[in-house]
C-alpha cells in the first residue's frame, strides 16, 4: 500500500517465427510494460524490428474507417456497448464492408456538400435581389450602356439624395423601392458619374451588386425561392439518409475501429523490439507477482521455444510505477500525478493524502452548512462530469472534504453557514441560530472562531497538525533514503528532534490553552504522572523576557543539531530554518478557517439588518426583507465559492510543499502495459 | 494605556498588511510565469502551483506576528 508494485526486468528472446505468436500472447496477458529498444550508433547486428507485413494495409483501412466515421460525425469516444461484437464475426468481409461504407458515405457526403454549396449561392442571390423585386426593371436593363452609369444599392439619407441630384444634372432617373426604404437604382449620364458617386458617398451609399440575367427581379425571386425550397428538401433528405446510414452501421464502425486499432498495435509492436536476422528480443517490466504466470503461459503456448530471463531492478534502472491502492484511495493518485508521477523507489503517499487532505480541507471550512453543500457539489461533479476523470476525482475529494467539514462544523465549531448554533457566553447578545429561531439548539461550539481564544486554540491545533504532518514526512524521508543515502536519512532524524523542540517551545508559550484541553485527564489514573512529573519537567526552562525556553527544547535542539552537523554538515542548517518556516506555514489552517468564518459572519450581519428590519411601513419592511434574503443568498455563495477554492488549494499546497518535499522525488514512469482496453469487441 | 494599545494595534495592522503586500507582489510575478509554463506544457501545472504558493508563507509570518502583538493589548 505504501510501495509501488514490485517489478522484474524481463527479457524474452526467441526465433522470428515465434514473433507474431509471442506478441499475441503478451497482448492477452496484459502485464508487460515494454521498454523501447534504442539502437546504439553503428550497431551492425542488433537492429530495430520492422513492422509486420500487413501493418501498412491495416493502417490504411483504419484511416479509411476513421474518415468515414468523421464524415458521419461519430465522435471517437463512444459509451461502451452492452453487446460486444466478436472478432470472428467482425473478421468476415471486413475489407469489403469498410470499402462499401467508405464509398457510400463519401458519395452521400459529396452530394450533401454539393447541395449545400448550391444553396449557399442561391441564398446569396436571393439576398441581393429581394430588395429590388418591387422595382419593375428587367435585370438585363441594369447593364450594357455606353453613355449611362448605373448605381444600385442602399442609401441612408434618401431625401438628401433626391434633393441634391438635380443640382448635378437633370439627365438621370432614380427608382426607389416601395417596400424596403433606402433601396434605390440610379441611372445617370456617364459624364456626371463621378459627381454622383461623391454625392452618394455623402448620403451613406452601400453598393448591392445585382446578379446577371434576363427578366424581372420579381420573376427571378419567385423562381429562385422555388429552387431553394427544392434544394432544402433535398438536403434534408440526404441528411436523413446519412443519419439512417449512421444508425445502421455505427455498431460495426466503432467495433471494427477497435478491432483494427488492436491489429495495428500488434503489427507495429516489433518496432519497439531489438531484432537480428533470425531472432528477436523483447525487453519489458513485469510485476513480480504476475511473472510466474507469464513465464508458464509463454513456455506452454510456444512449446518452450522462447528463452525468458528476469532480474531485479538494478540501481541505474528506472522501472515503471504501478500503485496499488483500494478504490477510494486510488482516486487520490490523480492528485499525486498532478504533482509528479511517483518514482518506483518512492513511498506511495496516496493513503496519507486521502486522509489528511480532506481533514485539512474540512478543518478550514469547518461548517456543517457548507459541508453539506460541498457534498452536493461533489456529487454533481461525479455524476455530471463523469466522462472527465479529473473532474470525477475532484468531485470525490470534495465529497470527502464535505463530510469532514460537516463533522468539524457539528462537533467542533457548532457552525452553520457562518452562524453559530449557540452564541458565545461572552457575547450572549450576538445572533446565533438559537436566537434567530427562538429555540435552544443543543449543539455547543467547542471552539468559537470569532473569539480571540478561538483563534489561539486554532493556531495551536494548526501547529500540532503541522508538527505531526512534517514529522511523518521526515519519517518517510528516513525510510526511503535509509538504504541509498544513509547520512541523509540520519539527518532527517536530527530534523525530527529539532521539530519536536520547536513544537514544544510553542506549546509552552500557549501553556494555558493546552492546559484547558488536558483538564479532562485530571480524573484519570494518568493524572499524577502528568501533573507531578511530565508537565513540570517539560515546562521547566529559563526565562528570556516574556518567553520561557524549556530545557527539554534546548536538549532536543542540541541533539538534533549534533546529528545534522555530523551527517549532512553545515548545509543542514538551512533545512533547520526550512523546518521552522514550514511549521509556521501550517498556521494557514487557522488563518483561513477564521478568515472565512469572519467573512461569512460579517455578510450575515449585513443581511440580517435588512431581513429583520423594523420599518414602520409593513409593505416596505417586507420588500426590504425580501431584498435581504436575495443579498444573503448571493453573499453566502461568494463565501462558499471563495472558501472552498482557497481551502482546497491550501490543503493541496500543505501536501505538495511542506509534506512532499521531505521525502517525495516523483518523475516516475507510469506503468503502461502492452494491451488494449476493449470496449466494443470481444475475442470470443 | 489607550495610546499604547492603539500603537500596538497599528503595528499589528502594518505587520499583516505589509506581509500581504509582499506576498502579493511575489505571487504576481511567479503566477504569470507559472501560467505561461502550464500553457506550454500541462505537466508543469503541479510544479507551477507549488512555485505559485511558496510566498504565501510570508503573509503567515505577518499573521503570527500580528497575533502575538494583539495579545499584548489584553
Amino acid at each position: 500500500m505504501f510501495k509501488p508494485r514490485e517489478m522484474q526486468r524481463t527479457l524474452i528472446i526467441g526465433s522470428k517465427q515465434e514473433l507474431t505468436h509471442t506478441i499475441d500472447l503478451l497482448h492477452q496477458l496484459e502485464v508487460a510494460h515494454i521498454v523501447d529498444y534504442v539502437q546504439p550508433e553503428k550497431e551492425p547486428i542488433v537492429q530495430l524490428g520492422a513492422p509486420a507485413q500487413d501493418a501498412s494495409s491495416l493502417s490504411q483501412q483504419l484511416l479509411k474507417l476513421r474518415s468515414s466515421a468523421q464524415l458521419l460525425s461519430i465522435p471517437p469516444e463512444q459509451p461502451p456497448v452492452s453487446a460486444k461484437m466478436s472478432e470472428t464475426q467482425l473478421q468476415k468481409n471486413i475489407d469489403l464492408r469498410i470499402q462499401e461504407i467508405e464509398l457510400s458515405v463519401l458519395s452521400l457526403a459529396e452530394d450533401k456538400k454539393r447541395v449545400e454549396d448550391h444553396l449557399k449561392k442561391l441564398d446569396e442571390r436571393i439576398h441581393q435581389i429581394t430588395p429590388f423585386s418591387d422595382i419593375d426593371i428587367p435585370l438585363e436593363q441594369y447593364q450594357g450602356y455606353d453613355h449611362l452609369k448605373v448605381f444600385t444599392g442602399y442609401v441612408t439619407e434618401i431625401k438628401k439624395l433626391e434633393h441634391e441630384l438635380p443640382t448635378i444634372t437633370d439627365e438621370y432617373e432614380l427608382f426607389l423601392s416601395k417596400t424596403t426604404p433606402g433601396i434605390m437604382a440610379l441611372f445617370i449620364t456617364k459624364f456626371q458619374a463621378d459627381a454622383a458617386l461623391k454625392l452618394l458617398s455623402e448620403t451613406g451609399y452601400n453598393e448591392i451588386k445585382l446578379p446577371e440575367g434576363n427578366g424581372l427581379p420579381s420573376q427571378f425571386l419567385e423562381k429562385w425561392t422555388t429552387q431553394r425550397q427544392e434544394l432544402s428538401e433535398k438536403l434534408q433528405q440526404i441528411t436523413t439518409e446519412l443519419e439512417e446510414y449512421k444508425k445502421r452501421h455505427i455498431e460495426f464502425i466503432i467495433a471494427s475501429e477497435e478491432y483494427l486499432s488492436i491489429k495495428v498495435q500488434k503489427a507495429e509492436a516489433p518496432v519497439r523490439f531489438a531484432t537480428t536476422i533470425h531472432s528477436f528480443l523483447i525487453d519489458c517490466w513485469i510485476p513480480t507477482e504476475s511473472l510466474q504466470h507469464v513465464k508458464e503461459t509463454l513456455e506452454k503456448e510456444t512449446n518452450g521455444s522462447l528463452y525468458i530471463e528476469s532480474f531485479e531492478a538494478a540501481h541505474e534502472d528506472e522501472p515503471p510505477t504501478m500503485l496499488e491502492n483500494p478504490k477510494p484511495v486510488k482516486r487520490f493518485e490523480y492528485l499525486l500525478d498532478l504533482y509528479s508521477i511517483p518514482n518506483y523507489r518512492d513511498i506511495d503517499p496516496s493513503i496519507i493524502l486521502s486522509l489528511i487532505f480532506p481533514l485539512f480541507f474540512g478543518l478550514m471550512i469547518g461548517d456543517i452548512g457548507y459541508g453539506i453543500c460541498l457534498i452536493i457539489v461533489g456529487y454533481i461533479f461525479m455524476k455530471k462530469l463523469k466522462d472527465s476523470e479529473a473532474f470525477a476525482n475532484i468531485g470525490w475529494y470534495i465529497i470527502i472534504a464535505g463530510i469532514f467539514s460537516s463533522i468539524f462544523g457539528l462537533f467542533l465549531f457548532g457552525d452553520m453557514f457562518g452562524l453559530a448554533f449557540q452564541s458565545a457566553a461572552a457575547e450572549a447578545e450576538a445572533s446565533s441560530w438559537s436566537s434567530i429561531l427562538h429555540v435552544t439548539i443543543p449543539i455547543p461550539s467547542v471552539i468559537h472562531k470569532m473569539e480571540a481564544l478561538g483563534l489561539t486554540e486554532l493556531l495551536i491545533i494548526s501547529i500540532i497538525a503541522g508538527s505531526l504532518h512534517i514529522g511523518l514526512g521526515l519519517l518517510f524521508g528516513f525510510i526511503s533514503e535509509r538504504k541509498e543515502h544513509k547520512k541523509h536519512a540520519i539527518g532527517k532524524i536530527g530534523l525530527i528532534f529539532v521539530l519536536a523542540a520547536i513544537a514544544l517551545l510553542i506549546f509552552v508559550m500557549a501553556d494555558w490553552t493546552i492546559g484547558q484541553w488536558l483538564k479532562p485527564l485530571k480524573t484519570t489514573a494518568l493524572a499524577p504522572f502528568l501533573w507531578n512529573y511530565l508537565i513540570p519537567s517539560l515546562k521547566a526552562g529559563f526565562v528570556l523576557g516574556d518567553l520561557v525556553i524549556p530545557y527539554v527544547s534546548i536538549l532536543l535542539v542540541g541533539i538534533g543539531l549534533g546529528i545534522i552537523l555530523g551527517t549532512i554538515g553545515g548545509f543542514g542548517l538551512v533545512e533547520v530554518l526550512e523546518i521552522t518556516s514550514h511549521l509556521m506555514s501550517y498556521t494557514r489552517l487557522a488563518a483561513i478557517c477564521v478568515a472565512k468564518g469572519a467573512m461569512a459572519f460579517a455578510f450575515n450581519m449585513i443581511s440580517f439588518t435588512l431581513i429583520f428590519n423594523e420599518n414602520p411601513n409593513a409593505i416596505l419592511g417586507i420588500v426590504i426583507a425580501i431584498m435581504g434574503v436575495i443579498v444573503i443568498v448571493f453573499l453566502q455563495l461568494i463565501v462558499f465559492a471563495l472558501g472552498s477554492l482557497s481551502s482546497g488549494i491550501q490543503a493541496v499546497r500543505l501536501h505538495y510543499v511542506e509534506f512532499f518535499m521531505k521525502f517525495y522525488k516523483g518523475e516516475g514512469i507510469k506503468f503502461t502495459p502492452f494491451r488494449y482496453q476493449r470496449k466494443y469487441t470481444s475475442t470470443e | 494605556m489607550a495610546l499604547e494599545a492603539g500603537m500596538i494595534a497599528i503595528g499589528a495592522g502594518i505587520a499583516m498588511g505589509a506581509a500581504a503586500l509582499a506576498t502579493a507582489w511575489a505571487q504576481k510575478t511567479i503566477g504569470a510565469a507559472a501560467v505561461g509554463a502550464a500553457a506550454e506544457n500541462d505537466k508543469m501545472f503541479g510544479r507551477g502551483l507549488i512555485y505559485m504558493v511558496l510566498p504565501e508563507t510570508i503573509v503567515l509570518f505577518g499573521l503570527v506576528i500580528a497575533f502575538l502583538l494583539i495579545q499584548k493589548i489584553v
